[in-house]
């Protein structure tokens, strides 16, 4: 195809120009360094550095969240290509990225969504030494409570089709569940009792800004350009192709444009007339104030429509599933906290005098098999990498290793074709809606 | 400096304390006495403790600063209720108060350790280490994990405690109490509209209680005038922590006989946000040491509580609050040391003392000695309601603080301090005009503007020459910001999320405006360009109880119900339905069903009432198939599907009358089943006539199986149930054991000769006890769910939701005859349409036998080629009573659908079994003789 054509005119220079942006050197974090910093009282210098727009990139990226910056990182990190352009209409990582109550985990129900999630979690787990930035990863483990002998059902298909795939994940009794949670309520007083848990020791929580800045540092230091409050106005295509971006800050031209908005995605795949099924909910998550840490690992309840973990720094965060209607509002609503709170305490009674801090919402943008859509578009040179729904930042590191590869070859990488935008006129769903819908 | 000394002082008119109440409590287990009306930080000050609680990060010493709910220093464990705010909270006699975040004690916090190596825990240190190797990092976390701030959580056990909810609707709503506010509520009230008056101190009066003579006789008037009001309610020590669209407002009332926190929701027809200021503390070195404290938070120690906050003060103040501290303290007794006056330009260095101050340093470098320094250098706006409602605040560089646009809805206004300056008597008559035009709002009238109130000018002040503390709570100084900043964290939304500036448990109240003005100066912008960040709802913090208020998920039960537990039933949670699994003995159960006959209780099947004209288009919309030729006294099985065609609900619907019809539906898919017929009758078809009523309670459902069925239901009826009067799939209505108006089908999920008759719901036990009284010659037992689904299992008929899943299409189901694609619309066509001509291609819904007949394989065992190539999974298993041997439907991929095929299933011990693909769904009767006979 012509995409890989037009990948193979622009590998050359920013390969060349990786290693002379390379060679300056990133200042190194290391406990030495904050050692000696804080000694000699000196200033760390910019992660990110501003720049005026250029006139042309080889790839321009819409959306500076994980996705986004981790395809920028992997271009310029894997593929030496570095004439990038990340812009983002707010600030990096202002979308779902930073709104996501951080939690990574694996255990899902499709073959491919095992394997693609998998992929994830291993690029996690060395994300800190690849980025020089710790995104503090706690493997904390990963519990989905069962409550009727229908989810027990899907928690035992979900365990079995896991094993298959190599990935640490067994169905537990309620019993077990009591020691491993000490606060949980597993008796039979509740009025939906604990039955059973998908245990998953694998997955856990992270620190989501700084997986975000970790990415945008490390591309930045390698050359690409991190463009904030610089909006995406419109997309010019010329006989099919894509040329470049109407920017609020100017024209770019450019043969590659990656769509990761999430959210926003198909207000940008409306820029060229590409059509994605995709319904855009919010997604509403709310803390507490901090007390001292007591839940050892994250908590899922898909039939109390509830997720919950603590922070390191004490805070309990809570999720819930999308709000019922499409929105693009990201406010609060009362019923979201009423709902989630009567629901914790009937899976921690003990809590109630603790207190929510804050809450907030962040857009979902929803496929109808609750699987992603990644990859080429009937528009050449116009990418996507969008219906992240509420399970986007999980897949941020292997999505971007993907997409940065498909873009570098032309060709699709085979853990992503599933996800193909053509399935849905084909009928090859990949139905993760099972493990996917409250599944956090 | 000696001992800190502060003390009680002599009684003063605006005290809150009642000094012929003594309260006991104790204070990290020692033993101390104070007024009722003291806070817990009043109490602890009056006897001498100035050290409140330790820092999250550095475990700094603190003592009070705002004097208030939102002091970030003051955060103590009272019994088992953590983060309890001790400058807001007031004792209870036994109160048992402890300090937090600190260990082994308040004194000597180990922790502490952490100042002589602050240096190098700047912004985001943690983001830089524990890098490499690797291996350690799970270490370093659970360290890191233990410096969690707050108290302990409550020990597990027990319930959730006594929580409640209510709800009302004023007219108008008045957020905030002080001047301004309460005579908002009163002139609403005057106009005779229903008023609630919300404070989120113990009393009304805001500044005015702690003001002064004047302030306190003109405080004396408005209360009398509010108490002359029988319809403004006043709520104090309550706080509206929302207000969300149309002007649902959440109050939180802190304090009361009903419970610990209770949430209050009120459809509000006016909203009036009249919080007044909050007091911005001054950044500078030593900002935080015990003695340092904001005007404010000195004028209520002394006023409210008659505690004197120290013996020697100096007084950093811009404005009057300051100046009449100054004449207040020296009132009460304090040696006033020094009074910089901020207005001039001069300001002081730093606070010099080592966990209590000891001197301060002015700007020429003189020291003065001091265990009190006053600061009074500005206000912060608490606009957060007003940003609920859409507002987005801009700075006033004259007035030094935000204040409100104009993007607020009509139905919320503002007043008071909020909204600008004045006299006490001016912000009263702001507050009058607000109040009536509120209530002329709620009652339809056209709004027209209020006369805005002035603003004052007042310098900028929000830090001197050193770096001091910027957020307490968080434990984030001024010079954080700039070296996020200086890393490229440099807006306002990534300078909060590096340095966690206003993400504590004040949330920014205090020091939000400081973090942006000095993120202004780093980035070399203005605050007006900078702006603030967004406050978001809650306003206060507000208790996971509160906010879930009772437990409260009703259970459904059958009126068979205490029957089915008296006889030994085993419940099973079946959604919202609580029903009997079975009575003991299920395999017994199931084949009494084959051999005798058996009774169950269906009472949680969806019963759907429809009538009307256009009855037959809606069944035709929501089924597949046709509808058009079900005759008077006949039932039809149907099968729904969403409109991509996967499969949403089945069940079977009655022809009662010419426009009358009885819908069934699963027992989980009631509602959704409901809801979907809604659905398109209002959206897409509001021109048809058919009334939808849901039934399902009103009608007992009780299922007659086994050959003797109809020997047992004819002994109790008038309906002719021989084979010729009475088919397969027809339906009659009839009396039943006496009972009239009951509605009989004879169907059949189990495989035999069966009828399901629907009673009213008032008769179903009595129908239910005579059947077994009637029966017992013809060995009529009952029998539970499991028994029904080993049943259906050999009979080969599948339960939606456990043999079809989330993408199951109706032809991947087995239920292609049923999909009668000639119609013109049905929900779901276009996809199956498409997926019927890939017939196939897609996964099918099997029967299958194990070699090993012995062998069960657990329902999710999967079907595999090779090593891990799933192919399928077992969907249902059971040991098969009657066959006595393991039946399964299995769900694989279409080509080893075909009969014959041979599977690998891979058990959840791992070990591999296989089986192999029969001819035919059903295990049993395949011609269906049972049933039809």
């Amino acid at each position: 195809m012509s995409h890989a054509e037009s990948v193979a005119s622009i590998k050359e220079p920013g390969g060349a120009q990786a290693r002379r942006r390379r060679s300056r050197g990133p200042a190194r974090y290391s406990a030495l360094d904050i050692f000696r910093r804080g000694v000699t009282n000196s200033d760390w210098p910019r992660s990110f550095r501003q720049h005026d727009l250029a006139k042309s990139y080889d790839v321009v990226i819409i959306g500076a969240g994980v996705h986004g910056l981790a395809c920028a990182y992997y271009l310029a990190a894997n593929h030496g290509i570095t004439n990038v352009a990340v812009l983002d209409k707010s600030y990096m990582g202002g979308g779902g990225s930073g709104r996501n109550t951080a939690i990574i985990r694996s255990n899902y129900l499709t073959p491919e969504g095992v394997r693609f999630y998998d992929r994830s979690v291993v690029l996690y787990q060395n994300l800190a030494a690849d980025l020089n930035y710790n995104v503090m990863f706690s493997q904390r483990g990963h519990l989905t409570l069962a409550h009727t002998d229908a989810s027990l059902r899907t928690m035992n298909w979900r365990a079995e089709v896991n094993k298959l795939q190599g990935i640490n994940s067994s169905v537990i009794d309620a019993a077990e569940v009591g020691r491993i949670v000490k606060y949980l309520d597993v008796s039979d007083r509740p009025r939906y009792p604990i039955l059973g848990a998908l245990y998953h020791p694998p997955g856990g929580i992270i620190r989501h800004d700084a997986v975000n800045w970790g990415y945008a540092r490390a591309a930045d230091h390698l050359g690409v350009q991190i463009h904030q409050q610089t909006e995406v106005l419109g997309i010019e295509t010329a006989g099919g192709k894509v040329t470049g971006v109407r920017t609020n800050r100017g024209a770019i031209s450019a043969p590659i444009v990656v769509n990761c908005t999430a959210g926003w995605a198909t207000t940008i795949s409306d820029m060229v007339d590409v059509k994605m099924p995709l319904i855009t909910h919010p997604l509403q998550a709310a803390v507490t104030e901090p007390v001292k840490v007591f839940l050892p690992t994250v908590i899922v309840s898909g039939s109390l429509h509830v997720y919950v973990s603590q922070t390191d720094r004490g805070e309990l965060v809570f999720g819930a599933s999308v709000d019922p209607y499409p929105s693009y509002s990201m406010r609060g609503s009362l019923e979201f906290t009423e709902s989630v709170a009567s629901h914790i305490l009937e899976l921690i009674p003990s809590i109630g005098s603790l207190k929510v801090l804050r809450q907030w919402a962040g857009l979902c943008d929803m496929t109808p098999d609750y699987s992603p859509i990644m990859g080429v578009t009937p528009v050449d040179g116009f990418l996507v990498d969008v219906g992240w729904g509420t399970y986007g930042f999980k897949a941020g590191p292997v999505s971007g290793e993907a997409m940065a590869a498909l873009i570098a070859t032309g060709r699709v990488p085979e853990i992503i074709s599933a996800f193909d935008l053509a399935r849905f006129a084909d009928g090859r769903l990949v139905g993760e809606k099972g493990a996917a819908s409250v599944g956090h | 400096m000696s001992k800190p000394v502060s003390s009680r002082i002599n009684s003063q008119s605006g005290e809150v304390i009642d000094r012929t109440k003594p309260i006991n409590f104790t204070w990290n287990g020692q033993p101390l006495t104070a007024y009722e009306g003291d806070t817990i930080v009043s109490a602890l000050m009056a006897s001498g403790v100035q050290v409140i609680s330790r820092s999250f990060k550095y475990h700094r010493p603190r003592g009070v600063l705002s004097a208030s709910y939102v002091d970030p220093n003051c955060s103590v464990t009272v019994s088992d209720e953590p983060n309890v705010r001790g400058a807001h909270r007031r004792l209870r006699e036994g109160d048992d108060v402890r300090a937090q975040n600190a260990w082994p004690s308040l004194k000597l916090d180990v922790r502490a350790v952490n100042q002589l190596v602050g240096r190098f825990l700047g912004p985001g240190f943690y983001y830089k280490t524990f890098i490499k190797p690797q291996f350690l990092w799970p270490s370093y976390q659970k360290v890191l994990s233990r410096f969690a701030p707050g108290g302990s959580p409550p020990a597990p056990g027990g319930g959730h405690g006594n929580f409640d909810k209510r709800y009302t609707h004023p007219d108008v709503l008045v957020a905030g109490a002080g001047p301004a506010g309460i005579a908002a509520a009163i002139e609403a009230a005057r106009a005779g509209v229903k008023v609630m008056l919300v404070e989120e101190e113990y009393e009304i009066g805001g500044h005015l209680r702690y003001g002064g003579p004047e302030a306190l006789a003109a405080l004396a008037a408005l209360r009398a005038e509010v108490n002359s009001y029988h319809n403004i309610e006043v709520l104090t020590d309550s706080v509206v922590t929302g207000r969300y669209d149309d002007n649902w407002v959440a109050v939180v009332q802190r304090s009361g006989v009903w419970s610990h926190e209770r949430l209050i929701k009120a459809r509000v027809g006016t909203l009036v946000v009249a919080p007044g200021l909050i007091e911005r503390p001054y950044v500078f070195a030593g900002n935080d040491l015990p003695g340092v404290m904001l005007s404010t938070a000195a004028m209520r120690l002394l006023e409210l509580h008659a505690v004197r906050p120290g013996t020697r003060a100096v007084i950093l103040t811009a404005n009057t609050s300051g100046d009449e501290a100054v004449e207040r303290l020296r009132s009460a007794g304090v040696e006033i040391a020094l009074v910089i006056d901020a207005r001039t330009g001069v300001t002081l260095r730093r606070a010099i003392g080592r966990g209590r101050l000891k001197a301060v340093e002015c700007a020429d470098g003189t020291k003065i000695p001091a265990d009190l320094l006053i600061t009074a250098t500005g206000w912060t706006a608490p606009t957060s309601l007003l940003n609920m409602a859409g507002d987005r605040p801009i700075w006033d560089p004259v007035a030094a603080r935000f204040f409100p646009s104009e993007l607020i809805p009509p139905s919320v206004m503002a007043t008071g301090g909020i909204v600008g300056d004045g006299t006490i008597d001016q912000l009263i008559k702001h507050g009058r005009a607000v109040g009536a035009e509120a209530a002329a709002r709620a009652t339809g009238a056209t709004p027209t503007p209020v006369p805005p109130l002035t603003r004052e000018a007042h310098p900028a002040l929000f830090h001197g020459p050193t770096t001091g503390f910027l957020d307490f709570s968080e434990d984030v100084k001024s010079k954080d910001i700039m070296a996020a900043v200086k890393e490229g964290y440099d807006s306002a939304e990534l300078a909060k999320r590096f340095t966690t500036s206003g993400m504590g448990t004040s949330q920014g109240k205090l020091e939000n405006v400081n973090a942006m003005a000095i993120l202004a100066e780093a980035t070399g912008r203005d605050l007006e360009s900078t702006g603030t960040t967004i406050w978001r709802p809650p306003y206060a913090p507000i208790s996971l109880g509160a906010l879930a208020g009772r437990a409260f998920d009703p259970v459904r039960i059958s009126p068979m119900q205490p029957w089915h537990v008296e006889h030994g039933a085993v419940p099973l949670i079946a959604g919202q339905w609580i029903r009997p699994e079975h009575y003991g003995d299920p395999s017994a159960e199931a084949q009494n069903v084959r051999t005798h006959v058996g009774i169950i209780d269906v009472t949680p099947l969806g019963k759907i009432d429809l009538q009307g004209p256009d009855v037959v288009k809606l069944l035709n919309l929501v089924y597949t198939n046709n509808w058009d030729n079900l005759q008077i006294g006949s039932v039809r099985y149907g099968v729904m599907c969403a409109e991509d065609g996967v499969v949403m609900d089945d069940g079977v619907t009655a022809r009662l009358g010419t426009n009358h019809y009885l819908m069934t539906t699963t027992s989980s898919g009631a509602a959704t089943v409901w809801e979907t017929l809604e659905m398109w009758l209002q959206t897409s078809h509001p021109d048809w006539s058919v009334n939808v009523t849901p039934v399902t309670t009103a009608m007992a459902s009780i299922n007659i199986a086994g050959p003797n069925s109809r020997e047992l239901l004819g002994r109790l009826t008038d309906i002719d149930l021989s084979p010729e009067a009475f088919g397969y799939m027809k339906v009659r209505t009839g009396s039943i054991a006496g009972v009239p108006d009951c509605v009989v089908w004879r169907i059949g999920f189990t495989g035999e000769l069966s009828y399901e008759i629907h009673v009213p719901a008032s008769f179903g036990l009595h129908v239910w006890e005579t059947l077994l009284s009637v029966g017992a010659d013809l060995g009529v037992s009952p029998f539970g769910v499991e028994a029904q689904r080993i049943l259906r299992l050999e009979k080969g008929h599948l339960i939606v939701g456990q043999d079809t899943d989330g993408l199951t299409k109706a032809y991947e189901a087995g239920l292609g005859p049923l999909v009668k694609l000639g119609k013109d619309d049905f929900s779901g066509l276009p996809e199956l349409r498409w997926q019927e001509s890939l017939a196939g291609a897609h996964s099918q819904l099997v029967a299958i036998e194990t070699t090993d007949p012995q062998l069960v394989p657990p329902e999710a065992s999967q079907l595999v080629v090779g090593m891990a190539e799933i192919v399928g999974r077992i969907t249902s298993s059971r040991m098969s009573p009657t066959l006595k041997r393991s039946i399964a439907l299995a769900r694989v991929s279409g080509e080893l659908s075909v009969p014959g095929s041979r599977l690998t299933i891979v058990l959840p011990n791992g070990s591999r079994a296989e089986a192999v693909v029969r001819e035919n769904l059903s295990f049993i009767d395949p011609e269906g003789v049972r049933l039809h006979g």
